[in-house]
């Protein structure tokens, strides 16, 4: 998917666990595994919203363009 | 008294009749031989005995892996598993047994007219359960889109 989620880096730089990510959301832990591992084929604007909230950061900072070969 | 019907119910007269009708396609399978020579005696035309035999004999087994086909798709349904590959398999499985069993009886159809109809009804349900199978497909990638939508 040239769509790549960068929430790791995110999580990283905001020194936040996934557990702690998912319940904060409010999704689980599976899907946010699946979300970070770039296997989701969707985003809702309202876990990206909540996902913004709690990282305190914008969707771009999240999400990232990458050109297929 | 009452009887409700279920779709549980339903399902489970499916199965029972596909199990029927995999036993009754296993019977007819030590009937071949018999019924092409009662054929052969009674239609008047010129024997064609070892060619009936033969597409009889190919047509029951390609019948036979159709059925088998459906139970295991039936027994998916009963464990809830609809949208799976398996069940895409299946169909598939299911519609080019049709079509085989359609070229079988085309080849018939130059001794024996009548043989072609026979080919064109195994052609007409083996083109219906391919538009289900693309159906299905469809559905599992929505099953799928749906399941990975966050």
């Amino acid at each position: 998917m040239p769509i790549m989620v960068n929430l790791d880096v995110m999580m990283a730089k905001r020194k936040i666990s996934a557990g702690e990510l998912a319940e904060r959301v409010d999704i689980t832990p599976a899907n946010l595994s699946i979300l970070k591992n770039n296997k989701a084929k969707a985003v809702r604007f309202s876990t990206l919203e909540a996902i913004c909230r709690e990282l305190d950061c914008q969707p771009g900072d999240v999400l990232e363009y990458v050109k297929e070969e | 008294m009452n009887i409700k019907w279920t779709a549980k119910k339903s399902l489970t007269l499916t199965r029972i009749l596909t199990l029927v009708t995999l036993v009754l396609a296993g019977a007819a399978l030590f009937c071949i031989p018999v019924m092409t020579e009662w054929y052969d005696a009674v239609s008047g035309h010129e024997p064609i005995r070892m060619m009936l035999t033969v597409c009889l004999y190919l047509s029951a087994f390609l019948g036979i892996a159709a059925l088998l086909g459906l139970l295991k798709m039936l027994d998916n349904i009963a464990k809830q598993q609809v949208f799976v590959n398996q069940n895409a398999f299946c169909l598939r499985l299911i519609s080019w047994c049709c079509f085989a069993v359609a070229a079988i009886w085309i080849v018939l159809a130059f001794r024996r007219p009548l043989a072609f109809f026979v080919a064109f009804i195994a052609a007409f349900g083996g083109l219906v359960v391919r538009v289900v199978k693309n159906l299905l497909e469809m559905g599992i990638t929505l099953r799928e889109e749906n399941d990975y939508t966050i």
